[in-house]
Protein backbone atom coordinates (compact mmCIF):
# COMPACT_ATOMS: atom_id res chain seq x y z
CA UNK A 1 0.00 0.00 0.00
CA UNK A 2 1.65 3.18 -1.20
CA UNK A 3 1.98 6.53 0.45
CA UNK A 4 -0.71 7.90 -1.86
CA UNK A 5 -3.20 5.48 -0.39
CA UNK A 6 -2.63 6.71 3.14
CA UNK A 7 -2.58 10.40 2.17
CA UNK A 8 -5.88 9.95 0.35
CA UNK A 9 -7.41 8.20 3.33
CA UNK A 10 -6.23 10.94 5.70
CA UNK A 11 -7.57 13.73 3.49
CA UNK A 12 -10.87 11.91 2.97
CA UNK A 13 -11.48 11.03 6.62
CA UNK A 14 -10.42 14.48 7.83
CA UNK A 15 -12.77 16.10 5.34
CA UNK A 16 -15.71 13.92 6.40
CA UNK A 17 -14.90 14.45 10.09
CA UNK A 18 -14.99 18.22 9.62
CA UNK A 19 -18.27 17.92 7.70
CA UNK A 20 -19.77 15.99 10.62
CA UNK A 21 -18.36 18.38 13.23
CA UNK A 22 -19.89 21.36 11.36
CA UNK A 23 -16.92 23.52 12.38
CA UNK A 24 -16.55 24.71 8.79
CA UNK A 25 -19.40 24.95 6.28
CA UNK A 26 -19.74 21.56 4.60
CA UNK A 27 -19.54 23.07 1.11
CA UNK A 28 -16.30 24.89 1.83
CA UNK A 29 -14.61 21.87 3.37
CA UNK A 30 -15.81 19.51 0.60
CA UNK A 31 -14.41 21.88 -2.03
CA UNK A 32 -11.15 22.27 -0.12
CA UNK A 33 -10.78 18.49 0.28
CA UNK A 34 -11.54 17.92 -3.39
CA UNK A 35 -9.08 20.62 -4.41
CA UNK A 36 -6.40 19.01 -2.28
CA UNK A 37 -6.98 15.61 -3.96
CA UNK A 38 -6.43 17.22 -7.36
CA UNK A 39 -3.44 19.34 -6.29
CA UNK A 40 -1.76 16.33 -4.67
CA UNK A 41 -2.09 14.51 -7.96
CA UNK A 42 -4.24 11.73 -6.50
CA UNK A 43 -6.95 12.55 -9.00
CA UNK A 44 -6.04 14.00 -12.39
CA UNK A 45 -8.00 17.05 -13.48
CA UNK A 46 -9.65 15.02 -16.24
CA UNK A 47 -10.73 12.32 -13.78
CA UNK A 48 -12.04 14.96 -11.41
CA UNK A 49 -14.28 16.50 -14.07
CA UNK A 50 -15.37 13.04 -15.19
CA UNK A 51 -16.23 12.13 -11.62
CA UNK A 52 -18.70 14.98 -11.22
CA UNK A 53 -22.13 13.61 -12.05
CA UNK A 54 -23.57 16.49 -14.03
CA UNK A 55 -26.82 14.57 -14.47
CA UNK A 56 -27.43 14.73 -10.71
CA UNK A 57 -26.47 18.41 -10.60
CA UNK A 58 -28.69 19.31 -13.56
CA UNK A 59 -31.64 17.47 -12.06
CA UNK A 60 -31.18 19.24 -8.73
CA UNK A 61 -30.77 22.68 -10.30
CA UNK A 62 -33.72 22.21 -12.65
CA UNK A 63 -36.06 21.13 -9.86
CA UNK A 64 -34.86 23.97 -7.62
CA UNK A 65 -35.70 26.53 -10.32
CA UNK A 66 -39.13 25.02 -11.05
CA UNK A 67 -40.16 24.75 -7.41
CA UNK A 68 -38.63 28.14 -6.60
CA UNK A 69 -41.00 29.78 -9.08
CA UNK A 70 -43.99 27.49 -8.43
CA UNK A 71 -44.03 28.12 -4.70
CA UNK A 72 -44.82 31.80 -5.26
CA UNK A 73 -48.23 30.78 -6.59
CA UNK A 74 -49.23 29.57 -3.12
CA UNK A 75 -50.29 26.17 -4.50
CA UNK A 76 -48.60 24.16 -1.79
CA UNK A 77 -50.05 26.32 0.98
CA UNK A 78 -53.46 26.08 -0.69
CA UNK A 79 -53.42 22.30 -0.48
CA UNK A 80 -52.39 22.38 3.17
CA UNK A 81 -55.05 24.89 4.19
CA UNK A 82 -57.61 22.98 2.15
CA UNK A 83 -56.72 19.80 4.08
CA UNK A 84 -57.18 21.62 7.35
CA UNK A 85 -60.65 22.66 6.26
CA UNK A 86 -61.50 19.16 5.06
CA UNK A 87 -60.45 17.94 8.50
CA UNK A 88 -63.34 20.03 9.88
CA UNK A 89 -61.29 21.31 12.78
CA UNK A 90 -60.80 17.78 14.12
CA UNK A 91 -57.17 17.79 15.30
CA UNK A 92 -56.57 14.08 14.68
CA UNK A 93 -57.98 14.26 11.14
CA UNK A 94 -56.00 17.45 10.42
CA UNK A 95 -52.84 15.87 11.80
CA UNK A 96 -53.23 12.81 9.60
CA UNK A 97 -54.05 14.89 6.51
CA UNK A 98 -51.16 17.32 6.98
CA UNK A 99 -48.61 14.56 7.52
CA UNK A 100 -49.95 12.72 4.48
CA UNK A 101 -49.51 15.88 2.42
CA UNK A 102 -45.95 16.25 3.71
CA UNK A 103 -45.23 12.69 2.56
CA UNK A 104 -46.79 13.22 -0.90
CA UNK A 105 -45.09 16.58 -1.49
CA UNK A 106 -41.84 15.12 -0.29
CA UNK A 107 -42.06 12.37 -2.90
CA UNK A 108 -42.27 15.02 -5.62
CA UNK A 109 -40.10 17.76 -4.14
CA UNK A 110 -36.85 17.85 -2.25
CA UNK A 111 -37.36 17.10 1.47
CA UNK A 112 -35.96 20.43 2.61
CA UNK A 113 -38.19 22.34 0.21
CA UNK A 114 -41.16 20.37 1.49
CA UNK A 115 -40.59 21.21 5.14
CA UNK A 116 -39.81 24.85 4.31
CA UNK A 117 -43.22 25.06 2.63
CA UNK A 118 -45.16 23.05 5.19
CA UNK A 119 -43.75 24.16 8.55
CA UNK A 120 -45.24 27.70 8.33
CA UNK A 121 -48.66 26.18 7.63
CA UNK A 122 -48.38 23.76 10.52
CA UNK A 123 -47.49 26.63 12.88
CA UNK A 124 -50.58 28.52 11.80
CA UNK A 125 -52.81 25.46 12.11
CA UNK A 126 -51.43 24.51 15.53
CA UNK A 127 -51.91 28.07 16.81
CA UNK A 128 -55.51 28.09 15.61
CA UNK A 129 -56.18 24.72 17.23
CA UNK A 130 -54.40 25.90 20.40
CA UNK A 131 -52.21 22.80 20.21
CA UNK A 132 -48.48 22.74 20.83
CA UNK A 133 -46.75 22.71 17.41
CA UNK A 134 -44.20 20.07 18.43
CA UNK A 135 -46.18 16.97 17.35
CA UNK A 136 -46.59 18.62 13.95
CA UNK A 137 -42.89 19.51 13.69
CA UNK A 138 -41.63 16.05 14.61
CA UNK A 139 -44.24 14.40 12.41
CA UNK A 140 -43.27 16.61 9.46
CA UNK A 141 -39.59 15.64 9.76
CA UNK A 142 -40.38 11.93 9.85
CA UNK A 143 -42.87 11.96 6.99
CA UNK A 144 -40.70 14.22 4.81
CA UNK A 145 -37.92 11.65 4.92
CA UNK A 146 -40.24 8.66 4.51
CA UNK A 147 -42.20 10.24 1.64
CA UNK A 148 -38.98 11.30 -0.08
CA UNK A 149 -37.98 7.65 -0.32
CA UNK A 150 -40.77 6.85 -2.78
CA UNK A 151 -39.40 8.41 -5.96
CA UNK A 152 -36.19 9.10 -7.83
CA UNK A 153 -36.59 12.85 -7.29
CA UNK A 154 -37.84 12.68 -3.70
CA UNK A 155 -34.52 12.73 -1.88
CA UNK A 156 -30.98 13.63 -3.06
CA UNK A 157 -29.61 10.13 -2.25
CA UNK A 158 -32.21 8.70 -4.64
CA UNK A 159 -31.16 11.13 -7.36
CA UNK A 160 -27.55 10.00 -6.86
CA UNK A 161 -28.50 6.33 -6.97
CA UNK A 162 -30.80 6.77 -9.96
CA UNK A 163 -28.16 8.57 -11.95
CA UNK A 164 -25.40 6.08 -11.15
CA UNK A 165 -27.41 2.86 -11.48
CA UNK A 166 -29.47 3.66 -14.54
CA UNK A 167 -32.64 2.69 -12.66
CA UNK A 168 -35.58 4.71 -13.95
CA UNK A 169 -38.16 6.92 -12.26
CA UNK A 170 -40.73 4.15 -12.64
CA UNK A 171 -38.32 1.58 -11.19
CA UNK A 172 -38.08 3.71 -8.07
CA UNK A 173 -41.82 4.23 -7.89
CA UNK A 174 -42.65 0.54 -8.30
CA UNK A 175 -39.96 -0.74 -5.94
CA UNK A 176 -39.77 1.95 -3.26
CA UNK A 177 -43.29 3.40 -3.55
CA UNK A 178 -45.15 0.53 -1.85
CA UNK A 179 -42.86 0.31 1.17
CA UNK A 180 -42.81 4.09 1.49
CA UNK A 181 -46.62 4.10 1.63
CA UNK A 182 -46.69 1.28 4.18
CA UNK A 183 -44.11 2.91 6.43
CA UNK A 184 -45.97 6.25 6.17
CA UNK A 185 -49.25 4.66 7.27
CA UNK A 186 -47.69 2.86 10.22
CA UNK A 187 -45.66 5.90 11.30
CA UNK A 188 -48.65 8.25 11.17
CA UNK A 189 -50.76 5.73 13.10
CA UNK A 190 -48.11 5.43 15.80
CA UNK A 191 -47.68 9.23 15.99
CA UNK A 192 -51.44 9.71 16.41
CA UNK A 193 -51.40 7.12 19.18
CA UNK A 194 -48.40 8.70 20.92
CA UNK A 195 -49.80 12.24 20.74
CA UNK A 196 -53.47 11.32 21.25
CA UNK A 197 -53.70 13.36 24.47
CA UNK A 198 -52.31 16.50 22.84
CA UNK A 199 -54.41 16.32 19.69
CA UNK A 200 -57.58 17.82 21.18
CA UNK A 201 -59.11 21.21 20.45
CA UNK A 202 -61.92 23.36 21.84
CA UNK A 203 -65.14 23.89 19.90
CA UNK A 204 -64.18 27.55 19.48
CA UNK A 205 -60.86 26.64 17.87
CA UNK A 206 -62.60 24.21 15.57
CA UNK A 207 -65.05 26.92 14.51
CA UNK A 208 -62.16 29.23 13.54
CA UNK A 209 -60.69 26.55 11.30
CA UNK A 210 -64.08 25.92 9.70
CA UNK A 211 -64.05 29.54 8.51
CA UNK A 212 -60.77 29.11 6.60
CA UNK A 213 -61.00 30.01 2.95
CA UNK A 214 -58.21 28.11 1.19
CA UNK A 215 -58.41 30.39 -1.87
CA UNK A 216 -56.89 33.18 0.22
CA UNK A 217 -53.68 31.15 0.26
CA UNK A 218 -53.39 31.40 -3.52
CA UNK A 219 -51.30 34.43 -4.29
CA UNK A 220 -51.12 34.19 -8.08
CA UNK A 221 -53.68 32.14 -10.00
CA UNK A 222 -52.07 32.81 -13.40
CA UNK A 223 -48.76 31.56 -12.11
CA UNK A 224 -50.53 28.59 -10.54
CA UNK A 225 -51.82 27.43 -13.93
CA UNK A 226 -48.42 27.78 -15.55
CA UNK A 227 -46.72 26.00 -12.66
CA UNK A 228 -49.18 23.10 -12.74
CA UNK A 229 -48.67 22.83 -16.49
CA UNK A 230 -44.88 22.68 -16.17
CA UNK A 231 -44.99 20.28 -13.22
CA UNK A 232 -47.31 18.00 -15.20
CA UNK A 233 -44.96 17.99 -18.18
CA UNK A 234 -41.96 17.29 -15.96
CA UNK A 235 -43.77 14.39 -14.28
CA UNK A 236 -44.80 12.93 -17.64
CA UNK A 237 -41.14 13.32 -18.64
CA UNK A 238 -40.07 11.27 -15.62
CA UNK A 239 -42.76 8.63 -16.08
CA UNK A 240 -41.71 8.08 -19.69
CA UNK A 241 -37.94 8.49 -19.46
CA UNK A 242 -37.34 4.76 -19.66
CA UNK A 243 -38.85 4.96 -23.16
CA UNK A 244 -37.60 8.37 -24.28
CA UNK A 245 -34.13 7.86 -22.77
CA UNK A 246 -34.14 11.47 -21.63
CA UNK A 247 -31.92 11.88 -18.57
CA UNK A 248 -33.25 13.43 -15.35
CA UNK A 249 -31.18 16.56 -15.91
CA UNK A 250 -32.63 17.04 -19.38
CA UNK A 251 -36.19 16.77 -18.08
CA UNK A 252 -35.69 19.02 -15.07
CA UNK A 253 -33.64 21.68 -16.85
CA UNK A 254 -36.04 21.57 -19.79
CA UNK A 255 -38.90 22.12 -17.34
CA UNK A 256 -36.99 24.98 -15.74
CA UNK A 257 -36.44 26.63 -19.12
CA UNK A 258 -40.14 26.22 -19.97
CA UNK A 259 -41.12 27.70 -16.60
CA UNK A 260 -38.87 30.72 -17.15
CA UNK A 261 -40.22 31.14 -20.69
CA UNK A 262 -43.85 30.97 -19.59
CA UNK A 263 -43.49 33.38 -16.67
CA UNK A 264 -40.95 35.67 -18.35
CA UNK A 265 -39.56 36.34 -14.88
CA UNK A 266 -36.13 37.85 -14.50
CA UNK A 267 -33.89 34.75 -14.62
CA UNK A 268 -31.24 36.41 -12.50
CA UNK A 269 -33.51 36.45 -9.46
CA UNK A 270 -34.54 32.80 -9.84
CA UNK A 271 -31.09 31.50 -10.58
CA UNK A 272 -29.91 33.19 -7.41
CA UNK A 273 -32.51 31.17 -5.49
CA UNK A 274 -30.87 27.90 -6.56
CA UNK A 275 -29.09 26.48 -3.54
CA UNK A 276 -25.64 26.78 -5.01
CA UNK A 277 -24.02 25.79 -1.73
CA UNK A 278 -25.66 22.36 -2.09
CA UNK A 279 -24.59 22.04 -5.72
CA UNK A 280 -20.96 22.86 -4.91
CA UNK A 281 -21.09 20.48 -1.94
CA UNK A 282 -22.04 17.69 -4.36
CA UNK A 283 -19.19 18.62 -6.73
CA UNK A 284 -16.68 18.44 -3.90
CA UNK A 285 -18.05 15.10 -2.73
CA UNK A 286 -17.92 13.55 -6.19
CA UNK A 287 -14.23 14.39 -6.50
CA UNK A 288 -13.44 13.16 -2.98
CA UNK A 289 -15.08 9.83 -3.78
CA UNK A 290 -13.25 9.55 -7.09
CA UNK A 291 -9.99 9.88 -5.16
CA UNK A 292 -11.00 7.05 -2.87
CA UNK A 293 -11.82 4.93 -5.92
CA UNK A 294 -8.56 5.80 -7.65
CA UNK A 295 -6.38 4.51 -4.82
CA UNK A 296 -8.45 1.33 -4.51
CA UNK A 297 -9.93 2.05 -1.09
CA UNK A 298 -13.54 1.58 -2.23
CA UNK A 299 -12.70 -1.79 -3.73
CA UNK A 300 -11.09 -2.86 -0.46
CA UNK A 301 -14.19 -1.82 1.45
CA UNK A 302 -16.36 -3.79 -0.98
CA UNK A 303 -14.15 -6.85 -0.57
CA UNK A 304 -14.27 -6.41 3.18
CA UNK A 305 -18.05 -6.34 3.14
CA UNK A 306 -18.18 -9.44 0.93
CA UNK A 307 -15.77 -11.28 3.26
CA UNK A 308 -18.03 -10.40 6.16
CA UNK A 309 -21.16 -11.65 4.45
CA UNK A 310 -19.48 -14.52 2.63
CA UNK A 311 -20.82 -13.12 -0.63
CA UNK A 312 -24.30 -14.21 0.45
CA UNK A 313 -26.96 -12.08 -1.27
CA UNK A 314 -29.35 -11.90 1.71
CA UNK A 315 -26.62 -11.05 4.20
CA UNK A 316 -25.06 -8.47 1.88
CA UNK A 317 -28.34 -6.72 1.07
CA UNK A 318 -29.51 -6.56 4.67
CA UNK A 319 -26.07 -5.38 5.84
CA UNK A 320 -26.29 -2.55 3.32
CA UNK A 321 -29.79 -1.66 4.59
CA UNK A 322 -28.92 -1.57 8.28
CA UNK A 323 -25.39 -0.25 7.78
CA UNK A 324 -26.74 2.62 5.69
CA UNK A 325 -29.40 3.35 8.27
CA UNK A 326 -26.91 3.51 11.13
CA UNK A 327 -24.44 5.65 9.18
CA UNK A 328 -27.16 7.99 7.93
CA UNK A 329 -28.48 8.51 11.43
CA UNK A 330 -25.12 9.94 12.40
CA UNK A 331 -23.77 11.58 9.24
CA UNK A 332 -25.50 13.40 6.42
CA UNK A 333 -26.85 10.77 4.05
CA UNK A 334 -25.63 12.57 0.91
CA UNK A 335 -21.87 12.08 1.48
CA UNK A 336 -22.60 8.57 2.72
CA UNK A 337 -24.51 7.53 -0.38
CA UNK A 338 -21.97 9.23 -2.66
CA UNK A 339 -19.31 6.95 -1.14
CA UNK A 340 -21.49 3.84 -1.21
CA UNK A 341 -22.35 4.09 -4.93
CA UNK A 342 -18.97 2.93 -6.30
CA UNK A 343 -18.84 0.39 -3.50
CA UNK A 344 -22.14 -1.16 -4.57
CA UNK A 345 -20.95 -1.20 -8.19
CA UNK A 346 -17.85 -3.07 -7.02
CA UNK A 347 -20.04 -5.63 -5.25
CA UNK A 348 -21.50 -6.35 -8.67
CA UNK A 349 -18.18 -6.69 -10.45
CA UNK A 350 -16.41 -8.69 -7.73
CA UNK A 351 -19.12 -11.11 -6.64
CA UNK A 352 -21.54 -10.85 -9.55
CA UNK A 353 -24.46 -10.14 -7.23
CA UNK A 354 -27.67 -8.75 -8.77
CA UNK A 355 -27.51 -5.08 -7.87
CA UNK A 356 -31.12 -3.84 -7.92
CA UNK A 357 -32.07 -5.13 -4.43
CA UNK A 358 -28.86 -3.66 -3.01
CA UNK A 359 -29.64 -0.26 -4.55
CA UNK A 360 -33.11 -0.36 -2.92
CA UNK A 361 -31.56 -1.36 0.40
CA UNK A 362 -29.12 1.54 0.15
CA UNK A 363 -31.88 4.04 -0.67
CA UNK A 364 -34.20 2.81 2.09
CA UNK A 365 -31.46 2.67 4.70
CA UNK A 366 -30.06 6.10 3.87
CA UNK A 367 -33.41 7.89 3.48
CA UNK A 368 -35.20 6.38 6.45
CA UNK A 369 -32.15 6.01 8.70
CA UNK A 370 -31.82 9.80 8.53
CA UNK A 371 -34.95 10.00 10.68
CA UNK A 372 -33.32 8.52 13.76
CA UNK A 373 -31.56 11.65 15.01
CA UNK A 374 -32.00 15.39 14.72
CA UNK A 375 -28.84 15.63 12.58
CA UNK A 376 -29.54 12.60 10.38
CA UNK A 377 -30.93 14.51 7.40
CA UNK A 378 -31.04 18.08 6.11
CA UNK A 379 -34.81 18.36 6.66
CA UNK A 380 -34.37 17.56 10.36
CA UNK A 381 -31.77 20.28 10.78
CA UNK A 382 -33.93 22.83 8.93
CA UNK A 383 -37.07 22.12 10.99
CA UNK A 384 -35.15 22.22 14.24
CA UNK A 385 -33.68 25.59 13.17
CA UNK A 386 -37.09 27.10 12.43
CA UNK A 387 -38.55 25.63 15.61
CA UNK A 388 -35.94 27.15 17.91
CA UNK A 389 -36.35 30.54 16.20
CA UNK A 390 -40.04 30.42 17.14
CA UNK A 391 -39.26 29.38 20.68
CA UNK A 392 -40.27 25.72 20.28
CA UNK A 393 -36.75 24.27 20.05
CA UNK A 394 -36.60 20.48 19.76
CA UNK A 395 -33.97 18.90 22.01
CA UNK A 396 -31.56 16.33 20.56
CA UNK A 397 -32.59 13.62 23.03
CA UNK A 398 -36.21 14.66 23.09
CA UNK A 399 -36.32 14.08 19.34
CA UNK A 400 -34.40 10.84 19.49
CA UNK A 401 -36.64 9.37 22.18
CA UNK A 402 -39.55 9.76 19.78
CA UNK A 403 -37.83 9.12 16.45
CA UNK A 404 -35.48 6.24 17.20
CA UNK A 405 -38.20 3.68 18.02
CA UNK A 406 -40.29 4.81 15.04
CA UNK A 407 -37.24 4.56 12.75
CA UNK A 408 -36.52 1.11 14.11
CA UNK A 409 -40.08 -0.03 13.33
CA UNK A 410 -39.75 1.44 9.82
CA UNK A 411 -36.46 -0.37 9.21
CA UNK A 412 -37.88 -3.68 10.41
CA UNK A 413 -40.69 -3.18 7.89
CA UNK A 414 -38.11 -2.45 5.17
CA UNK A 415 -36.19 -5.60 6.11
CA UNK A 416 -39.29 -7.77 5.79
CA UNK A 417 -40.25 -6.04 2.53
CA UNK A 418 -36.83 -6.48 0.93
CA UNK A 419 -36.56 -10.04 2.15
CA UNK A 420 -39.98 -11.12 0.88
CA UNK A 421 -39.79 -9.22 -2.40
CA UNK A 422 -36.19 -9.75 -3.50
CA UNK A 423 -34.46 -12.40 -1.43
CA UNK A 424 -36.74 -15.47 -1.26
CA UNK B 1 -22.09 82.82 9.80
CA UNK B 2 -20.12 82.75 6.56
CA UNK B 3 -21.76 81.62 3.33
CA UNK B 4 -19.81 78.38 3.59
CA UNK B 5 -20.84 77.66 7.18
CA UNK B 6 -24.53 77.93 6.24
CA UNK B 7 -24.29 74.72 4.32
CA UNK B 8 -22.53 72.61 6.93
CA UNK B 9 -24.30 69.78 8.73
CA UNK B 10 -23.70 71.25 12.19
CA UNK B 11 -25.73 74.35 11.41
CA UNK B 12 -28.69 72.43 10.01
CA UNK B 13 -28.95 69.40 12.28
CA UNK B 14 -31.13 68.64 15.29
CA UNK B 15 -29.04 68.45 18.41
CA UNK B 16 -31.60 66.75 20.60
CA UNK B 17 -31.53 63.05 19.72
CA UNK B 18 -33.57 60.26 21.25
CA UNK B 19 -31.06 57.55 22.01
CA UNK B 20 -31.29 54.11 23.48
CA UNK B 21 -28.49 52.16 25.08
CA UNK B 22 -27.10 49.13 23.24
CA UNK B 23 -28.06 46.90 26.19
CA UNK B 24 -31.74 47.87 26.02
CA UNK B 25 -34.57 45.42 25.36
CA UNK B 26 -37.47 45.55 22.89
CA UNK B 27 -39.74 46.92 25.63
CA UNK B 28 -37.27 49.64 26.71
CA UNK B 29 -36.66 50.80 23.14
CA UNK B 30 -40.39 51.04 22.51
CA UNK B 31 -40.80 53.06 25.71
CA UNK B 32 -38.15 55.53 24.46
CA UNK B 33 -39.95 55.84 21.13
CA UNK B 34 -43.31 56.47 22.79
CA UNK B 35 -41.81 58.98 25.25
CA UNK B 36 -39.80 60.78 22.56
CA UNK B 37 -42.77 60.75 20.13
CA UNK B 38 -40.51 59.46 17.41
CA UNK B 39 -40.30 56.48 15.07
CA UNK B 40 -36.53 56.33 15.08
CA UNK B 41 -33.91 56.17 17.82
CA UNK B 42 -30.13 56.01 17.63
CA UNK B 43 -28.48 53.13 19.46
CA UNK B 44 -25.35 54.15 21.39
CA UNK B 45 -22.98 52.59 23.88
CA UNK B 46 -21.97 54.13 27.21
CA UNK B 47 -19.39 56.37 25.50
CA UNK B 48 -21.92 57.74 23.01
CA UNK B 49 -20.45 55.88 20.06
CA UNK B 50 -23.10 55.05 17.47
CA UNK B 51 -23.80 51.32 17.40
CA UNK B 52 -26.96 51.17 15.35
CA UNK B 53 -30.28 52.65 14.50
CA UNK B 54 -33.71 51.38 15.43
CA UNK B 55 -36.96 52.33 13.76
CA UNK B 56 -40.54 51.42 14.56
CA UNK B 57 -40.44 49.32 11.38
CA UNK B 58 -37.62 47.23 12.89
CA UNK B 59 -39.87 46.55 15.89
CA UNK B 60 -42.84 45.68 13.68
CA UNK B 61 -40.77 43.38 11.51
CA UNK B 62 -39.46 41.59 14.56
CA UNK B 63 -42.97 40.97 15.83
CA UNK B 64 -43.81 39.23 12.54
CA UNK B 65 -42.50 35.66 12.87
CA UNK B 66 -40.13 34.44 10.16
CA UNK B 67 -42.54 31.76 9.02
CA UNK B 68 -45.13 34.40 8.10
CA UNK B 69 -42.57 36.62 6.43
CA UNK B 70 -41.69 33.68 4.17
CA UNK B 71 -45.36 33.10 3.38
CA UNK B 72 -47.23 36.37 3.56
CA UNK B 73 -50.53 34.87 2.48
CA UNK B 74 -50.55 32.65 5.51
CA UNK B 75 -50.90 35.67 7.78
CA UNK B 76 -54.62 35.79 7.03
CA UNK B 77 -55.02 32.33 8.54
CA UNK B 78 -53.00 32.97 11.69
CA UNK B 79 -54.88 32.91 14.99
CA UNK B 80 -55.82 36.44 16.18
CA UNK B 81 -54.33 35.98 19.68
CA UNK B 82 -50.97 35.14 18.16
CA UNK B 83 -50.32 38.91 17.88
CA UNK B 84 -50.13 39.38 21.63
CA UNK B 85 -48.51 36.00 22.24
CA UNK B 86 -45.71 36.94 19.88
CA UNK B 87 -45.23 40.43 21.36
CA UNK B 88 -44.92 38.99 24.87
CA UNK B 89 -42.37 36.51 23.55
CA UNK B 90 -40.12 39.20 22.11
CA UNK B 91 -40.61 41.94 24.74
CA UNK B 92 -37.46 41.13 26.68
CA UNK B 93 -35.21 40.33 23.75
CA UNK B 94 -32.14 42.58 23.32
CA UNK B 95 -32.40 45.19 20.56
CA UNK B 96 -29.09 43.99 19.12
CA UNK B 97 -31.09 41.15 17.59
CA UNK B 98 -33.13 43.37 15.29
CA UNK B 99 -31.62 46.85 15.11
CA UNK B 100 -29.89 48.05 11.93
CA UNK B 101 -26.22 47.63 12.65
CA UNK B 102 -24.74 49.04 9.48
CA UNK B 103 -25.30 52.72 10.12
CA UNK B 104 -24.18 55.54 7.86
CA UNK B 105 -23.04 58.46 9.99
CA UNK B 106 -21.86 61.90 8.94
CA UNK B 107 -19.43 64.27 10.68
CA UNK B 108 -20.87 67.59 11.83
CA UNK B 109 -18.15 69.44 9.89
CA UNK B 110 -19.26 67.92 6.58
CA UNK B 111 -21.50 69.57 4.02
CA UNK B 112 -25.23 69.46 3.39
CA UNK B 113 -24.57 68.23 -0.13
CA UNK B 114 -22.89 65.15 1.32
CA UNK B 115 -25.79 64.58 3.72
CA UNK B 116 -28.29 64.98 0.86
CA UNK B 117 -26.30 62.55 -1.28
CA UNK B 118 -26.30 59.95 1.49
CA UNK B 119 -30.03 60.30 2.09
CA UNK B 120 -30.82 59.87 -1.58
CA UNK B 121 -28.26 57.16 -2.30
CA UNK B 122 -29.18 54.91 0.61
CA UNK B 123 -32.86 55.88 0.68
CA UNK B 124 -32.72 56.42 4.43
CA UNK B 125 -34.71 58.84 6.56
CA UNK B 126 -32.09 60.17 8.90
CA UNK B 127 -28.35 60.16 9.50
CA UNK B 128 -26.79 60.29 12.95
CA UNK B 129 -24.27 63.15 13.17
CA UNK B 130 -20.97 62.59 14.99
CA UNK B 131 -18.11 64.82 16.09
CA UNK B 132 -14.42 64.44 15.21
CA UNK B 133 -14.14 61.60 17.74
CA UNK B 134 -17.10 59.73 16.20
CA UNK B 135 -19.35 60.46 19.19
CA UNK B 136 -23.03 61.21 18.62
CA UNK B 137 -23.92 64.92 18.68
CA UNK B 138 -27.17 65.08 16.70
CA UNK B 139 -28.98 63.87 13.63
CA UNK B 140 -30.09 65.24 10.31
CA UNK B 141 -33.19 64.03 8.50
CA UNK B 142 -35.16 64.64 5.30
CA UNK B 143 -37.08 67.51 6.88
CA UNK B 144 -33.86 69.33 7.80
CA UNK B 145 -32.59 69.08 4.22
CA UNK B 146 -35.98 70.18 2.88
CA UNK B 147 -35.88 73.24 5.13
CA UNK B 148 -32.36 74.07 3.96
CA UNK B 149 -33.48 73.82 0.33
CA UNK B 150 -36.43 76.11 1.11
CA UNK B 151 -34.09 78.68 2.69
CA UNK B 152 -31.97 78.80 -0.44
CA UNK B 153 -35.07 79.57 -2.47
CA UNK B 154 -36.31 82.12 0.07
CA UNK B 155 -39.42 80.04 0.87
CA UNK B 156 -40.54 80.40 4.46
Amino acid sequence: MGIFFWITLVVFITTYAIIISEKIHRTVIAMAGAGLMVLLGIVTQEKAIEGIDFNTLGLLIGMMIIVGIAKHSGMFQYVAIWATKVGKGNPVKIYILLLTIVAVFSALLDNVTTVLLMIPVTFVVAHNLKIHPKPFLIGAILLANIGGTATLIGDPPNILIGSASGLTFNDFLVNLGPISVLVSIVTIALLVFIYRKQLVATAEAQATIAKFNPREALSDVKLLKKALFVLAIVLVGFFTHSVTHLEGATIALGGAALMLLLTMHDPEEHLKEVEWTTIFFFMGLFILVVALEEVGAIRMLAEGLLNLTGGNMTATTLSVLWGSAIFSAVIDNIPFVATMIPLVKDLGTIAGLPLAPIWWALALGADIGGNATLVGASANVVVSGIASKEGHGIGFWEYMKMALPLTFVALVMCTVYIFLRYLV
Amino acid sequence: MTEQEKYLVKNNMQDVVTTVNINATFREALQKMVDGRTNGVVVVDDEKYVKGILSSMDLIQYVVPDYLEEDKHLASFEAAEEFSVRIKEVADEPITKFMTKEVHTIKESHTLMEAATMLSEFKIRQIPVVDAEEKLVGYINRTDIKKAIARVLGIH
